[in-house]
């Protein structure tokens, strides 16, 4: 690739600009539909654009008793982790910018990124809210991921790779894991809204309780990229949930179908419930998200080593 | 609990204390009392649960005739205070009256028998200068922080002036008791300003984890000086004030004020006027539990119960509009009567709205009690049990979901009550749940008392004449708010304004339910056991702001723009 071919890749496409965009473009969906199922009007398209644009003009507020440099660069990498992990997602149904074997962790780790960021961050301030708020973003963690891994693991071992272009292919070429692995892919759905602090595991949020929780004491900038991250990873999350589960990416046009539909499904979800107390929330995950991917797996495995086509 | 067996056992009671005991009405026994007695017998009364403490009031009894302001410097000899306390039993109200000389008052605190009293109390000690002897130390719980000390407002001799030549000599108010939480523990402060509560207050939550150790409050941000306020206005004037105590309930109060000085003068509404004020109060009961229900559901994180209860809310606030012109605050009351009548084509467009909105009463209720994801977080959280909400005088739909079965609207009725009966809605779960199901189950009784007062109103006329001036005398009046029993004490000397307006709004004595489950349950439960009272910050304080030293008076845009100017003018260079 000559070097302005990976620039473009960079910052223009896949990366960068398009995931960008992407993520402002979903966030919008989700909104709008939240909205209209809670019998609201919604914001208009440009809303998430700006509100972003608005909050890169406001004022950047350090508080007073924060290291000064992690509160500036927490959001920077967190930003940072989730471009990241867009270039090795099958983004728009096309074939991953870059691609390794085993780059199905890294983007998990990647992906993990933000919600790490989010619970140094609030544990950087002194404000109580936040502290609150990054014990709890860092408890939901300890619940979820696991979970959400051992479900993305499900599709890397029927297609016998780390990869994800790979599994992407296979998934392409085969019966949708939807129908094989429901289980599976319910906990990775769910995992994806948990990861992402949606309703009802806003618990580190819940503004009722502890105002904005971690995100308490930032504004403007720092505030702007967390935000944008937080679209990014629904981007993304989405796009390797359908690949994985609903069939694989191979064009635009399923990317965007796929994704929207998945997007639908999960903003009826966040609109469905009340919110989980924390202790409730790592209950579920351990005593029922866990144990569902674990008994997922196993069946897998017993499956596989058993000859049986899937 | 009839009136005849309370009433026999008051003056039972009365002779086994040795006490002078009047009855001033009908359903009204005073007993006189010493400070040696007070405890004595307070201590009896709630050790054989005779009833529960419903409000305390004290009065400067500054003149002989008691109606206007002393002037300055020219303070009667006779001058004293008066404590009541109200106690209630079914219809019955007992109040034990209580002198103290004016110099040095002083009166034994009862928060050792009966510690939901302490809030009334250090009410008492702030706005009269009584000293409750024995009240736990703690920092003001209405006044603002820079009210001077040694002022009290509530006492006749302060006026506007008096307040102005105080505190140009005064002696700057003393430094803010710190909160009473605990030193070197968490303590996560929730208000003045927080997202989870619509009006202002101040709780300090000690937490260890997610777990609450220790909970202080404070309350009084949007004290108003309604009280003082009404004792300097007409009669009629007070009406308007009355009405904006609470923004959700305006027309209970004006309602309760009303029947107060009506009752006090002796003249009655016509039967017509009490049967519209039924009306409103019903649909006002059914616009504040929706508004709560939506509240609530917020509280657990439940937009989407919220969003729609608010939509259906429009309903009724369309309604109420058409009916008074009004959303908020309707004006219904008259001193004497109502300002509207319902006719037929009202009363149909009422019927209609009700259609529309009883299916949606109705599946609300099934989501509160069948939605799991809502009643985990409602299930089995701030069990108040039947005796404790009955021995601290909790009110309203907190207390019917305890099971206590005491409504006003049963127990006494009031106003066309009598001809419209109440079903009341009880509930033994103890806990949110049964707060959430109780009132959603009253939203259905009152759709039907709306019904059935729009199919049998009484003919004749809206309102009789009401004198200017009002002849000396008192009235106790209880009714039930949409939040729980609100008590007014009316008193007139025979002037052109009340000589003392007391109002103890249904959320003081709620309060003792959340101050004494809060502890223990997890921090994410806690805006939802304080809005399982649904408090009503506006009503329960009702103050003036005085400015010292460098911040005097109302900073202007000028001082603002100067204000920031120094503030920012570091960073600015």
């Amino acid at each position: 690739m000559s070097t302005f071919l990976i620039i473009v890749t960079y910052l223009i496409f896949p990366g960068g600009l398009f995931v960008v965009a992407g993520g402002l473009v979903y966030e919008y969906a989700d909104r709008k539909l939240v909205a209209r199922f809670q019998n609201r009007v919604g914001p208009r398209w440009f809303q998430p654009l700006a509100d972003f644009v608005k909050l890169l003009v406001k004022e950047e507020i350090v508080p007073a008793g924060v290291n000064a440099g992690l509160f500036v660069w927490l959001p920077v990498a967190a930003l940072a982790a989730a471009l990241a992990a867009a270039l090795y997602v099958p983004m728009a149904g096309l074939r991953p910018s870059w691609s390794f074997n085993g780059d199905l962790i890294a983007t998990v780790y990647l992906l993990m990124m933000m919600t790490l960021c989010i619970g140094v961050a609030g544990a950087n301030t002194s404000d109580r809210f936040s502290l609150v708020g990054a014990v709890r973003a860092l408890t939901q963690l300890f619940a979820y991921e696991a979970p959400f891994l051992l479900a993305l693991l499900g599709p890397a071992i029927l297609a016998g790779s780390w990869r994800i272009s790979e599994i992407n292919g296979y998934a392409q070429g085969h019966l949708w894991m939807i129908v094989t692995q429901p289980l599976g892919f319910l906990v990775a759905l769910v995992g994806l809204m948990g990861k992402l602090e949606l309703p009802p595991f806003d618990a580190p949020e819940a503004e009722t309780e502890i105002v904005s929780g971690a995100l308490t004491e930032y504004s403007g900038r720092g505030l702007a990229f967390f935000r944008l991250g937080r679209d990014i990873e629904l981007f993304i999350g989405l796009t390797l949930i359908s690949a994985f589960y609903l069939g694989g990416l191979a064009n635009p046009l399923q990317f965007l179908v796929k994704t929207l539909v998945l997007l639908l499904v999960t903003a009826g979800l966040q609109s469905l419930f009340a919110r989980l107390r924390i202790d409730q929330t790592v209950g579920l995950w351990w005593r029922i998200g866990a144990l569902l991917a674990l008994v997922q797996l196993l069946i897998l495995v017993i499956l596989k080593t058993s000859g049986v086509p899937l | 609990m009839s009136l005849v067996t309370s009433m026999e056992s008051i003056s039972e009671l009365a002779k086994s204390w040795d006490t002078h005991a009047v009855s001033p009405a009908e359903n009204r026994y005073d007993i006189v009392v010493t400070r040696g007695n007070l405890l004595t017998i307070v201590a009896e009364l709630l050790r054989t649960r005779w009833g529960f403490l419903t409000a305390i009031t004290a009065r400067d009894v500054s003149t002989a005739s008691g109606s206007a302001p002393g002037k300055e410097g020219e303070i009667p000899a006779d001058r004293h205070f008066e404590i009541y306390y109200h106690f209630c039993r079914g219809p019955a109200v007992l109040t034990l009256r209580l002198s103290l000389p004016h110099e040095k008052p002083s009166v034994p605190s009862i928060c050792g028998i009966l510690p939901s009293a302490s809030i009334q109390e250090r009410e008492l000690a702030e706005t009269f200068g009584i000293e409750v002897e024995g009240l736990p130390k703690a920092g003001r719980l209405f006044l603002s922080d820079d009210w001077p000390a040694g002022l009290y407002p509530l006492r006749k001799d302060t006026t506007p002036q008096s307040i102005r030549d105080f505190t140009a000599v005064a002696p700057p108010p003393p430094a803010t008791v710190e909160n009473d939480a605990t030193p070197g523990k968490f303590t996560v402060p929730i208000g003045p300003q927080h997202p989870a509560l619509k009006e202002p207050a101040h709780f300090e939550l000690n937490v260890d984890g997610e777990i609450v150790t220790g909970v202080s409050l404070r309350l009084g941000y949007v004290h108003r000086g309604i009280e003082k306020a009404a004792e300097g206005r007409p009669w009629v004037q007070n009406l308007y004030l009355m009405e904006r105590v609470c923004g959700i309930c305006s027309h209970i109060h004006s309602m309760a004020y009303a029947l107060g000085v009506e009752t006090v003068a002796g003249i009655a509404a016509p039967p017509r006027a009490q049967a519209i004020r039924v009306l409103i109060a019903e649909m006002e009961r059914i616009h504040s539990h929706l508004l709560w229900l939506g509240v609530a559901a917020h509280e657990a994180g439940f937009d989407t119960l919220f969003m729609y209860t608010w939509r259906d809310r429009e309903t009724i606030m369309d309604l109420l509009e058409q009916v008074t012109g009004n959303r908020v605050n309707y004006s219904v009351n008259l001193l004497g009567g109502v300002k509207y009548d319902v006719d037929p084509s009202r009363a149909d467009a009422i019927r209609r709205g009700l259609d529309r909105l009883e299916p949606r009463i109705n599946h609300y209720l099934g989501i509160v009690t069948t939605d799991e994801s809502f009643l985990r977080r409602t299930r089995g959280i701030g069990v108040f049990s039947t005796d404790q909400a009955d021995f601290l005088g909790v009110v309203g739909p907190t207390l019917r979901a305890s099971n206590v079965h005491r409504d006003v609207r049963v127990d006494a009725p009031y106003s066309a009550y009598r001809d419209f009966p109440v079903t009341p809605v009880y509930d033994d779960a103890c806990d949110l749940a049964a707060r959430v199901t109780v009132r959603v189950k009253e939203l259905q009784e009152s759709c039907r008392l709306v019904r059935a007062v729009l199919d049998a109103l009484p003919p004749g006329d809206r309102a009789v004449d009401f004198p200017r001036r009002v002849p000396e005398g008192e009235a106790i009046i209880r009714v039930e708010a949409p939040r729980g029993e609100l008590f007014y004490y009316v008193r007139s000397a025979g002037g052109i304004s009340p000589d003392r307006v007391k109002i103890r709004t249904p959320s003081l004595a709620n309060w003792a339910y959340v101050m004494s489950v809060a502890v223990g349950h997890k921090l994410a439960d806690i805006p939802m056991i304080v809005v399982g009272i649904d408090p009503c910050f506006s009503c329960n304080d009702r103050t003036f702001l005085i400015r010292q030293g460098d911040r005097k008076g109302i900073l202007g845009w000028d001082d603002l723009r100067r204000y920031a100017m120094q503030r920012y003018g570091r960073r600015a260079e």
